[in-house]
């Protein structure tokens, strides 16, 4: 038990100064653009923070963040590298969108209906990469990646076409949800809506899931084929169901993102959340704590920002590339953490 | 002094406070072959890689044919003609064995490459000593022995006289042994020196004049090896006490049949016939061993009868009852436990906890199982209970199935496979790898299990091992049963079948 909890604090250690590396490069080209470091960091904290309203922008974007990065670290502790959660949210909103806008049913029935649906949608579209997986050994990282943009184009076709809201004016984006669907918020002057409760909810599931007979098999699926048949675990039954729970997370957030925020399909809907939850999945350690923790981090990150680009003459890039290096900080540790030298060095004795 | 080519006097090498070496001595006579025997970790490789230029020693000097040197680095080794093949082969797989040769070295040619002239010297100095090997040819495109035979050129086409050898057979077939071993004759012929690491025990009896015995780091002594150095003074030398060579093993009479194999094929992972035709039967309580070559479908075997390949055909009955072509679970369910021949990719989830590792099989049933969840508490107990009967030395059940020796990771399988009384063991390969005290734990195990009423079936290309523990002895060849003999079988008979001679009608 002891050395468990060395380990933990020695990965939040780690986490932390991936963190502090990355600011601190940013910090330089803060520097560099010719402005005062000290000011923008202090002005992208109180624009995070600041106030109650500030924290619930924070708030909203940990919502789908976190819960996509919980889906991506599902399928990531079983080595399969889902790439594809930008696809999955957009296939996830777009499925809970259609009863909303076509069916006119009773709240109490649409809300759930609507989240089943997203969470079919994005299961499907994950799904759809573990059978091409299964069926032809395609590998996952390329399928997912190719299926994030059928995903946006097949929204950017709705958007524009059949679904494109007539009085709109002729932006790309659907008709607005009735107010009645519109999730609760908790106060008038606030974004925070009631889709945080879902992500609650999910969050302390997570807390239990790597106890469960599955996640004990999905772990073991990512420690080797081999041991895992040996084990008398059904592989390709298990990728199979671990990207479908990955993939019904971001789907989730789609739903999220629709019932809680947009009230509507717009193109781009899903501003590339997937991209950062991947690293907000690697930065947690794949552990459901560290994940909401790096989730807080990053969605401070990006509202901070949002505010500091327009108090300071700072550029958002600076977010993007603290974003950025905070990626390469990231893959270097992991790539340590699960020897992809040694793999690969392996992989090339087999090979030949 | 004169007749020594390498003299290394009171080495000592600490690392992090563990002395490896502890003020050792070490002599090789000229012309001779000279054996370094020790348990893993005894610090054989250690002091090599001293006189190889690899470490510096604390304490202690080197003498190389009588005069003393500082041997800073390899290449200072490789300049007093120190040659070292190490266990894990040094060889950019994608060249050919001459560009390999020639990497680090001087071209006669100035700027172009002197690649003909290489070649030509190095097959001369091939085909002096007997290897044959094609300059030309790709390193993947060779077998394990063909590349070892390369290290050993490229160390005497440097300039070697000295040749170090760390665990050269390891990796080698029975035969590619044999052949080594000629080859090493013939360098000794020819004057040079070499010094072999090892602890396989027939090795040193058959082809060494001399060896040297550690242990602990500690020097233990040295001895000329004779007709009459037996295995059982070097055994007590090395371990430091009586090794039981000859099991108490109680005759008893097999029980009922527990498993029968009757016209089995199946085909190997190249689609290829691994298993033709092949019967076999094991019995209550019974071990038996299946002697072969590696590589003749004992893999294959073990996997066809654990779920882990598709039999093509053939029945398998346990108890009775058809079973062929179960996933593993069913196999896993029924008692049947597999002690496969790859710890580290089957055996181990070597990112695992050595806890985790122990109930890989079983996480789902209780009491490990709890409401849904894992129960931490049952797991805690069971590996309390498991690393006392199984002596398994690990700091504690947190630490990772990858931290441990082989001989503690195979203990952990054992914990694992043996711990719940099964119906069958299927033990492949159990105790390769491993040295004399783990292997001898190891065997003491199967044989309870055997004791315990379960059919075993013993895989090994250790023919002592099979003669040691069998009840009965079958010989596999090429995917079939060559011939089933009694316990106590003569090696010569069992030998001729596992090279395919088919036994005579009457025996």
């Amino acid at each position: 038990m002891n050395s468990k909890i060395i380990n933990s604090i020695k990965q939040f250690v780690i986490a932390v100064l991936t963190i502090v590396l990355a600011l601190a490069v940013g910090a330089i080209l803060v520097r560099i653009s010719g402005n005062d470091p000290a000011e923008a960091y202090t002005t992208l904290f109180r624009g995070a923070l600041g106030s109650k309203a500030r924290i619930s922008e924070v708030l909203v974007k940990m919502i789908p963040l976190t819960l996509m990065a919980l889906g991506m670290s599902i399928a990531y502790k079983a080595q399969l590298w889902n790439i594809g959660a930008n696809g999955q949210l957009t296939i996830g909103a777009i499925l809970a969108i259609l009863p909303g806008i076509y069916l006119g049913l009773p709240t109490v029935i649409l809300l759930p209906l609507s989240l089943i649906l997203s969470v079919l949608g994005g299961a499907l579209w994950c799904g759809l990469a573990a059978w091409l997986k299964n069926c032809f050994n395609a590998n996952e990282v390329i399928t997912t990646l190719m299926l994030n943009y059928i995903a946006t184009y097949f929204l950017a076709f709705l958007v524009y076409g059949p679904m494109m809201d007539p009085d709109g004016g002729g932006f790309p984006q659907s008709k607005v949800l009735p107010d009645a669907y519109h999730l609760p918020l908790f106060s008038a002057q606030m974004r925070i809506h009631g889709g945080i409760v879902v992500a609650i909810i999910v969050i302390l599931m997570m807390f239990f899931f790597w106890r469960t007979k599955l996640g004990v098999k999905i772990d073991l699926i990512g420690q080797g084929d081999k041991i895992a048949t040996y084990a008398g675990v059904n592989v390709k039954k298990t990728v199979m169901v671990a990207m479908l729970i990955s993939g019904a997370l971001c789907g989730l957030a789609g739903w999220n993102e629709v019932y809680g925020v947009q009230y509507r399909l717009l193109e781009g809907l899903s501003s590339g959340y997937g991209d950062i939850a991947t690293i907000i999945a690697l930065l947690g350690g794949l552990n459901p704590l560290g994940i909401v923790i790096a989730s807080f981090f990053f969605s401070a990150l990006l509202v901070g920002g949002a505010t500091m680009q327009r108090m300071t003459e700072v550029p958002y890039s600076v977010v993007d590339i603290i974003q950025g290096l905070v990626i390469v900080f990231v893959i270097a540790r992991t790539a340590i953490h699960f020897g992809w030298p040694q793999k690969l060095l392996r992989k090339g004795k087999k090979d030949a | 002094m004169d007749n020594l080519a390498v003299s290394m006097q009171g080495i000592t090498k600490i690392f992090n406070g563990v002395k490896a070496n502890d003020n050792v001595d070490f002599n090789l006579r000229k012309g001779s072959i000279h054996g370094l025997l020790g348990e893993n970790g005894a610090g054989k490789t250690t002091l090599m890689n001293i006189l190889y230029g690899l470490y510096q020693q604390e304490a202690g000097d080197i003498y190389i044919n009588g005069s003393k040197e500082e041997i800073s680095s390899p290449i200072k080794a490789i300049s007093l003609g120190i040659g070292m093949v190490h266990q894990h082969f040094m060889l950019a797989r994608p060249m050919t064995v001459v560009e390999n040769v020639m990497l680090g070295k001087k071209s006669r040619r100035g700027i172009l490459l002197d690649t003909k002239e290489t070649a030509t010297e190095l097959k001369e100095l091939a085909d002096k000593y007997k290897m044959n090997i094609d300059p030309y040819s790709k390193i993947w495109q060779l077998s394990v022995g063909e590349q070892q035979r390369v290290e050993i050129l490229t160390a005497i086409y440097q300039g070697a006289d000295i040749l170090i050898l760390d665990e050269p057979t390891a990796v080698l077939t029975p035969q590619e042994a044999n052949v080594l071993f000629d080859m090493l004759r013939h360098m000794k012929a020819d004057g040079k020196s070499i010094i072999l690491i090892t602890h396989k025990l027939e090795e040193i009896i058959s082809i060494v004049d001399e060896v040297t015995v550690l242990r602990d780091g500690e020097l233990i002594g040295s001895k000329l090896v004779d007709e009459h150095t037996t295995k059982e003074e070097l055994t007590k030398m090395m371990v430091g006490r009586d090794v039981l060579f000859n099991f108490d093993k109680n005759k008893k009479a097999p029980g009922a049949v527990k498993v029968e194999l009757k016209g089995l094929s199946a085909s190997n992972d190249k689609g290829l016939p691994a298993l033709t035709d092949f019967n076999l039967t094991v019995h209550e309580g019974e071990i038996l061993g299946l002697a072969g070559v590696d590589g003749n479908g004992q893999k294959e075997l073990c996997e066809v009868l654990t779920g882990l390949r598709k039999a093509d055909g053939g029945q398998f009955l346990f108890k009775g009852k058809e079973v062929i072509n179960q996933p593993p679970v069913f196999y896993i369910n029924s008692g049947i436990s597999h002690i496969p021949e790859d710890r580290m990719t089957t055996g181990l989830a070597l990112n695992w906890s050595l806890k985790k590792n122990l109930i890989i099989k079983k996480f789902h049933k209780a009491p490990f199982s709890k409401n849904g969840l894992l129960n931490q508490k049952a797991i805690d107990a069971y590996w309390d209970k498991c690393q006392k009967e199984y002596q398994i030395k690990a700091n504690s059940g947190e630490d990772h199935a990858r931290a441990l020796s082989g001989g503690n990771q195979q203990k952990v399988i054992l914990a694992r496979e043996l711990d719940d009384h099964p119906e069958m063991v299927i033990a492949n390969q159990p105790t390769r790898g491993l040295d004399i005290g783990a292997s001898e734990y190891v065997r003491q195990k199967i044989l309870d299990a055997r004791n315990d009423g379960a059919a075993v079936l013993l895989v090994s290309a250790d023919l002592e091992e099979i003669l040691q523990l069998s009840d009965r002895i079958a010989v596999i060849y090429d995917g079939k049963i060559m011939g089933i003999l009694p316990a106590g079988a003569d090696t010569n008979t069992i030998g001729m079948l596992m090279m395919g001679h088919k036994q005579e009608e009457k025996a």
